[in-house]
């Protein structure tokens, strides 16, 4: 049966601790839970209980707080909460004398509050918050080799690995796999009269059993099920099952036609365990489908990721070294056998790996501008406390012991800190709501980024630390002695405002020095932005649309395959307005396999560990990419299956294998010791896995000649507008194949933005944190400097009276201005220095030391100083020596 | 003796209405039905305090056997002799105003005001 959650259950608990009706009370809100889990399913019903919760507790600190305000006090000496209440009660009514300077505070600490409660509610799914899994830390990946980065092959593994291990293994209790190469299959749902492209994903049987996923509705794959031989099955996404069938229990168990078969689904993942998000961030997985694990599936060989249960009380690293043992006999006996290694990662770490380092980086410069923020409030209370000194001096005189004047301050800026939680909560809330809806973002589990219960608890924690951080300098200073010349009404004594001076000074510069450290490191990630941008992709994003092609009838041979595709691509480049076309049976940026090949004539040494990126295209295919021909020819309609068999190879690969374009013509290549492919040309680099990694070795075969793909993708150039390509293609694909889904088109630009788009959001983050320090910073610059001249106005009243010159004024505050930002400048530099190798693997093609980098900051900091430090300064040369006089 | 305000009568009248279960979620879900307002838990329970304070409300735990409260008691809510005179003044003040004002007003629907 489903429970409410543990921690809002508490906080009632908590709210309602002296109320009698509290056990009454809790059983109130279970039935009504029960009642909504079933009426709306338990994730809704959670959810409802945390918010029912927290405006439970809301409304039971609010009534006992006015409770306690209109209760008269009248014993002496107080106990310690009636004291605390006439805190409060001060504060309350000292924060309404200043409503102005009240909401600015608690905007400045909302701001810091807000993105710290942003990041970490997008941290906590991925490196705090348990998988969507039963007992996920037992969960562990178990990769091939992990040194070979660039190639998916080089990290998956075969399936008599896995058949092995899980006979041998005395550290896991089951282990299952998902097909890798899933994302190259194509699928075609013809249901309900629709016909539709989908993306589905092959598992192994036991994959709900091993992750321990309860389905949200029917069944795991049964025996019969378990092989590609036996009836086809689906288990639907809860979002697919949701959009495509409204969420219709009734539809599981039926049969839907699938690339032209009968397939029935069995199931409906929970909404909890989104499978795209977990394991292949940025795409979309519609539904989960069979991936055999028998000796057919081993001979295609590397095909799968593994995942395995660790046994009670075993250990990753005991897994590691229990299948290290596994390998290295398995390879004894039998030596011939390729593709045996097995890495051991826990699932959480492998998971949220490839992000890892971006959101610390977040994480630190959430801190960072929370730190600014802390300083910003303390300076803005500090510059407060003069005008103050006199009530607090008053009450020092009247008796009042200096911890409880203390603690009064430091009560009023918690309750600042407390508003600021307020504003940051739904700063946080804005944030998230934006991320977790923004789609193609390649970051894991940022469906599941909200701001909750936990989140909120975080904020309010935060903030009223912050508020109690930021009371604690002032309320030590205010704390000091000096009563007897305040109360007598004379301004201020020249010690102590000196004093004050420079530690609102070393504030500012502390602010200016942690601004420094945020721009630098967002400045780093714009320049690798740009780098990354300018990378020559190898082909022409710019105009050219993508669809994938499902043909949805059977075909009886290659040719007839051949024949279709050749016919589509036909029909097409026959449209007006299309200036080339041609397919392949993945476009870049979007997947990755690789095959082990041999140089014809090279000998065994110089042929080791050589792998290959497979292209599989139609002739006119890397004319339409606008990827240019080096040396040699093309591809053309005649390497058909009855030609000598001929490939095309990339650049940089033809150089480093043969010395030169030109020398690779004519080479051979042995993939599987049948006949050689002939090196016929040689085209220029293509970055196919990302903008940040190199092009490696790309052959290109025809489709004509080389049968192994899942399926092809068309790319189309045209001339005309998108949409009017878009319908023009579409109905020429339906002329060829009536019942061919043509909705699925992408743009390759729009690819290439998916690939960028972990860094792009990175920046993005980091460029408003960036924004929010240097304008705090601008903010305290202005608010210490406008508070010097107004405290300092009678002393330049004098030296202008004296004869100096409204310019000398102006200089003298300007000079200090930038004296200030250039001491935080130089101790923000050199922090950054020292701190931006962290910061390294996040850089593309800057060095962190990057001169350009620290210029713009230093000069952006310089100029948002100088214009802080203009109007007080401008306001400190117009001070007139008379008046200045005269109001002392 | 403190007079009833607006939803504090609501509360007392719709306690009255439940009869033999008088329970907060049944009370709160009348409100919501009937009264035609949004009625959040905390509100509920603090009405139902102050009516305590005020001595017009009384409750008594009372064990449950529901599965789905878990265990947990519920609190039987009872108008004290008190309550039930200030809701008849209030009653009483309220007809006397409306007398004679149907012209204005228009009549009264009847349909459920009887339940």
């Amino acid at each position: 049966m489903t429970t409410p959650p543990r921690l809002a259950e508490r906080l009632v608990r908590y709210a309602y601790r002296h109320d009698a009706a509290l056990p009454a009370i809790l059983g109130d809100l279970l039935e009504e839970f029960h009642w909504r889990a079933a009426e709306s399913g338990p994730a809704a019903a959670r959810a409802w209980y945390t918010r029912e919760a927290i405006s439970l507790a809301c409304s039971s600190a609010w009534s006992s707080a006015r409770a306690s305000l209109l209760r008269p006090s009248t014993s002496t000496p107080m106990s310690r909460s009636a004291a605390l209440r006439q805190d409060v009660r001060w504060s309350v009514r000292s924060l309404r004398r200043s409503p102005g300077f009240a909401l600015l505070t608690a905007l400045v600490i909302g701001l810091g509050v807000g993105a710290t409660t942003a990041v970490f509610s997008v941290l906590r799914p991925l490196l705090i918050a348990p998988l969507p899994f039963g007992d996920p830390h037992e969960l562990v990946w178990i990769a091939n080799v992990t040194d070979d980065e660039g190639s998916l092959s080089g990290v998956t593994s075969r399936t008599s690995n896995l058949m092995d291990f899980r006979e041998r293994s005395r550290t896991l209790d089951g282990i299952t796999a998902i097909n890798a190469f899933s994302a190259q299959q194509s699928y075609t749902l013809d249901a309900d009269g629709r016909v539709e492209k989908l993306n589905g994903f092959g598992v192994a049987p036991d994959f709900f059993d091993v992750l321990e996923v309860r389905l949200a509705h029917g069944r795991s794959f049964n025996e019969e099920e378990s092989t590609f031989d036996g009836p086809a099955a689906m288990v639907l996404s809860h979002a697919f099952w949701r959009q495509r069938f409204g969420g219709d229990p009734a539809v599981v168990g039926s049969t839907v036609t699938l690339n032209g078969g009968p397939a029935q689904v069995i199931g409906v993942l929970p909404s909890t365990f989104d499978f795209a998000s977990v394991f292949t961030p940025g795409q979309s997985v519609d539904f989960l489908t069979l991936w055999e694990i028998s000796d057919r599936t081993d001979a295609w060989g590397n095909t799968v990721h593994m995942v395995g249960r660790l046994r009670d009380g075993a250990t990753a690293d005991a897994a590691q070294s229990d299948l290290d043992a596994i390998v290295s006999a398995l390879q004894a006996e039998q030596p011939d056998r390729w593709g045996l290694a097995a890495d051991v990662t826990p699932l959480h770490a492998k998971i949220s790996a490839p992000v890892r380092s971006g959101l610390l980086l977040l994480a630190a410069a959430a801190v960072t501008v929370l730190m600014i923020v802390c300083v910003n409030v303390s300076n803005m209370l500090l510059a407060r406390m003069p005008g103050r000194m006199r009530e607090i001096a008053i009450r020092k005189a009247m008796g009042a012991p200096r911890r409880r004047i203390m603690r009064q301050l430091v009560v009023e800026s918690t309750l600042i800190g407390l508003a600021g939680s307020v504003v940051g909560a739904a700063l946080a809330w804005g944030a998230t709501r934006l991320v977790s809806a923004t789609a193609g973002i390649r970051v894991p589990l940022l469906d599941q980024v909200a701001v909750d219960g936990v989140a909120l608890l975080f904020a309010a924690v935060v903030a009223t630390l912050v508020g109690v951080l930021v009371g604690l300098l002032p309320a030590l200073r205010a704390s000091e002695g000096g009563e007897a010349v305040l109360i007598r009404g004379g301004s201020r004594t020249a010690t102590a405002t000196l004093g004050a001076r420079r530690l609102r000074e070393s504030l500012v510069v502390a602010e200016v020095a942690l601004a420094t450290v945020l721009l630098v490191a967002g400045g780093l990630l714009v320049r690798s932005f740009q780098q990354v941008m300018s990378v020559d992709l190898g082909f022409d994003p710019e105009g050219a649309v993508a669809w994938q092609l499902n043909p949805t009838q059977q075909f009886a041979s290659h040719a007839e395959v051949v024949a279709w595709h050749e016919a589509v691509e036909a029909r097409i480049a026959a449209l007006p307005g299309i200036s080339s076309v041609g397919m392949i049976d993945g476009l870049p940026l979007g997947r990755n396999r690789s095959w082990g090949f041999d140089v014809v004539g090279w000998d065994e040494e110089a042929n080791t560990g050589i792998g290959l990126y497979p292209h599989i295209v139609s002739p006119g295919y890397v004319d339409a990419m606008g990827t240019p021909l080096v040396a040699g020819r093309h591809l053309e309609r005649f390497d058909d299956a009855a030609s000598y068999r001929a490939v095309l190879i990339n650049e940089s690969a033809a150089t480093d294998m043969f010395g030169s374009p030109d020398a690779a013509l004519g080479q051979e290549l042995d993939l599987w010791h049948d006949t050689p492919w002939r090196i016929v040309g040689v085209v220029g680099d293509v970055l196919h896995v990302s903008p940040e990694s190199g092009a490696g070795t790309q052959v290109y075969f025809t489709l004509a000649q080389m049968a192994d793909y899942a399926g092809m993708e068309l790319v189309v150039r045209s001339t005309r507008a998108l949409d009017e390509t878009v319908s023009a293609v579409g109905a020429a694909m339906v002329e060829v194949d009536p019942s061919l889904p043509t909705d699925g088109f992408w743009t390759l630009e729009e690819r290439v933005a998916t690939a960028v788009s972990a860094r792009r959001f990175l920046l993005q983050v980091l460029g408003a944190f960036g924004g929010s320090a240097l304008l705090l910073a601008g903010m305290g610059i202005y608010g210490v400097l406008a508070y010097t001249v107004a405290e300092r106005s009678s002393e330049i009243g004098i030296r202008m009276a004296l004869g100096a010159s409204s310019s000398t004024v102006l200089v003298s505050v300007v000079r200090r201005t930038l004296a200030l930002a250039g001491i935080g400048l130089g101790v923000g530099v050199a922090v950054s220095v020292l701190a931006s190798g962290t910061l390294r693997s996040l850089l593309f093609g800057v060095g962190p030391g990057d001169p350009a980098t620290y210029l713009v900051t230093g000069s952006t900091l310089l100029a948002v100083a100088a214009l802080a430090g203009l109007v007080p300064a401008m306001r400190a040369a117009r001070i007139s020596g008379v008046r200045a006089l005269q109001s002392d | 003796m403190g007079r009833l305000g607006e939803f504090e009568l609501l509360v007392l009248l719709s306690i009255l209405r439940q009869r033999a279960a008088p329970y907060a979620n049944r009370v709160r879900d009348d409100l919501e039905a009937n009264a035609d307002r949004r009625v959040t838990r905390g509100a509920l329970y603090r009405t139902i305090d102050r009516l305590c304070e005020k001595g017009l409300l009384e409750w008594e735990l009372e064990p449950s056997e529901t599965p789905d409260r878990g265990g947990h008691p519920m609190r039987r809510l009872l108008v004290t002799a008190e309550g039930l005179e200030a809701v008849e003044r209030t009653r009483d003040v309220l007809q006397r105003f409306m007398r004679g004002l149907d012209p204005v007003l228009g009549p009264a629907l009847e349909e459920g005001l009887d339940a």
